[in-house]
């Protein structure tokens, strides 16, 4: 079987570092999501004070959880996929279907990684703040951005991963 | 070419895409923008940024991570593992009762946790090797935990409730209650399944668990109240309305998380588990959630909703007629592709024609949920059997499905009963927001 080259290799670990990076943000925002929402409880029923606009705070930071977890789970195979083909055609198939998976993947995924930034770069000017505190999106749009981004270049690494193992087997194999 | 064939064209592409194992969010994504490309060109970039911004950014979502987290604290607190010891201490004694117990353990861990595979692996990892203690036959004691397993999307919070109540604009509040009486009777129907089994052959649980004093039973469950509280305070604080579900979410995982504290048990690996667990559950579902989303716009744009309504009213087919045939086809469907790609895949074709015929759509979600249970361990695909085959690694894959089946029947009763007696799912929410 052949080696996966080193130039991948690498680049597959760095952005495993990157998914890790933003794996640490999103469990900090997961845990600061619990706190905003307890907050949020305590005030309304306890203080009997709700805290105007946490629901803001919330949302934007469910954002960033989000953001990191579609980037942590491509990178965790957490993706789902439907498995049947394995039972129709053997590796000489797959090895086809793969890559063209992985290329059409990484064509939707890079185009909204794009549409991320396009949109979110609009900003105030576009309306694109919360309702009460006027939260601007841009930054949660690039947030998102980045974590699509992070996706789209795993992609590109394990087709040409796919591509480097085209006579044997390809260690990524239903994993995207 | 018109909506209609540009329709029919995305279903095929995307049932092609699906064939050749692209994530089932890409592959919605890509369809759902392609296919708006080719209706309004200038509509596919906003539309598929604004949707994926839209679902990350949704009030209602913020369940799903809250939840997911809640439910691997319960893990790792050991929560789970004193519901499993109370219902063994209850049940372990009685004909296949360590069967039971596991079913009940699932049912209870559900109540903390949305996810079937989380119910399953958690549950099957303290059950499987008790009932191999005790002989249990393979198929009965895998069969059982991924059975049980199942009850983690119907019983409440439910991921599945979730985000059908995002698709389709329904309540999540009302969802949630409307799984609970049916989640309470598929876990007797399960029970009454194993019941059946050994009464019929004894062989397949050969061996009881010495019956515990009185005393033992009454600690054991006095262990469980950590768990059983925090269910009673969030499924409770529900339905008296006294949190809305967001609310429920982020007090239950907090309390899970002092729980968690209490007994020693946040050590940094135990803090990056759960963290590592809970994102990539999240991922999964907001994944999918983002194509499904850019997909239903697609969908709508084509006008083939308009178009299948009006046949479906041409042919005078009544509305449980309707009802019986989408749910044969997601039985169908669940043979070969997961719950939530059905879920998703179909309810932006389903859902105009349902409520142009009247049909009540809690009442669906909850029928449409068992089915989605039933797809979790139907053959060749059940992704809740392969869970199971993970932790019983010596069991074969036969054994299991072989072991399933029982259960399989069960959860169809269960679709027939709540079919012929709406109010099992109805009741609960209709008492409490009228």
């Amino acid at each position: 079987m052949a080696d996966t080259p080193v130039m991948l290799m690498l680049a597959e670990r760095q952005l495993g570092r990157l998914a890790g990076l933003l794996a640490f943000v999103g469990g900090l925002a997961v845990f600061g999501l619990m706190s905003v929402t307890v907050v949020a409880v305590f005030a309304r029923y306890v203080l009997n004070d709700p805290i105007f606009g946490i629901e803001d705070i919330s949302m934007m930071t469910l954002t960033v959880v989000v953001a990191a977890s579609v980037a942590y789970g491509a990178h965790h195979h957490a993706h789902v996929s439907v498995g049947v083909i394995k039972w129709f055609a053997g590796r000489r198939v797959t090895r086809i279907t793969d890559l063209i998976a992985r290329s059409l993947g990484l064509a939707i995924v890079s185009f909204a990684t794009y549409g991320l930034f396009s949109k979110g770069s609009c900003g105030l000017p576009c309306g694109q703040i919360t309702n009460n505190l006027s939260i601007v999106h841009t930054p949660f749009y690039y947030f998102l951005g980045v974590a699509m981004a992070s996706y789209a270049a795993l992609l590109l690494v394990h087709l040409l991963v796919g591509l480097a193992h085209w006579r044997g087997e390809d260690p990524n194999e239903a994993a995207d | 070419m018109d909506g209609t064939m540009i329709a029919i064209l995305g279903f095929a592409a995307l049932f092609v895409l699906l064939f050749i194992r692209m994530p089932v969010g890409t592959s919605m994504m890509l369809v759902g923008a392609v296919g708006i490309y080719m209706i309004r060109p200038q509509a596919s970039l906003p539309v598929v940024a604004g949707e994926i911004f839209a679902e990350a950014s949704n009030y209602p979502l913020t369940i799903l991570p809250l939840f997911i987290l809640m439910g691997n604290l319960a893990g790792v607190s050991g929560m789970s593992r004193d519901l499993y010891d109370a219902a063994h201490s209850w049940f372990g004694h009685l004909r296949g009762g360590l069967a039971s117990a596991t079913i009940v353990g699932c049912a209870g861990f559900s109540a903390l946790s949305g996810s079937s595979l989380a119910a399953a692996l958690t549950m099957g990892r303290v059950s499987l090797p008790e009932m191999q203690r005790f002989k249990y036959n393979d198929g009965l004691a895998t069969g059982s935990i991924a059975a049980g397993g199942t009850l983690g999307i119907l019983i409440p919070p439910s991921a599945g409730f979730v985000v059908y109540a995002i698709l389709t604009e329904e309540s999540i509040g009302r969802l949630f209650m409307a799984g609970v009486l049916p989640g309470l009777m598929l876990t007797g129907l399960f029970v009454l399944t194993i019941w059946l089994l050994v009464l019929r052959d004894p062989e397949k649980a050969p061996q009881a668990a010495a019956a515990e004093p009185f005393g033992e039973r009454m600690a054991s469950l006095g262990r469980a109240s950590w768990i059983v509280g925090i269910i009673v305070l969030t499924i409770g604080g529900i339905y008296t309305g006294v949190f809305s579900a967001v609310e429920a979410a982020g007090v239950g995982a907090f309390l899970a998380l002092l729980v968690t504290i209490i007994r020693g048990k946040l050590t940094w690996q135990n803090a990056k588990d759960v963290v590592a667990s809970t994102l990539k559950s999240t991922g999964t579902v907001f994944l999918i959630l983002f194509g499904a989303f850019v997909f239903k716009t697609f969908v709508g744009f084509t006008g083939v909703t308009f178009a299948l309504t009006q046949w479906v009213e041409a042919q005078g087919f009544t509305a449980m007629q309707v009802v019986i045939a989408i749910l044969l086809a997601f039985i169908v469907l669940g043979t070969f592709l997961e719950g939530f790609a059905i879920l998703v895949l179909t309810i932006p074709l389903a859902q105009p024609i349902l409520q142009s015929l009247g049909i009540d759509l809690i009442w669906f979600g909850v029928l449409m949920v068992i089915v989605l249970e039933m797809a979790l361990i139907s053959p060749p695909v059940g992704i809740n059997v392969f869970v199971v085959k993970g932790i019983a690694p010596n069991v074969p894959l036969n054994t299991i499905f072989r072991g399933i089946w029982p259960f399989w029947f069960a959860m169809l009763a269960a679709v027939i009963l709540v079919l012929t007696f709406p109010n099992i799912a109805l009741f609960l929410p209709n008492t409490m927001f009228g």
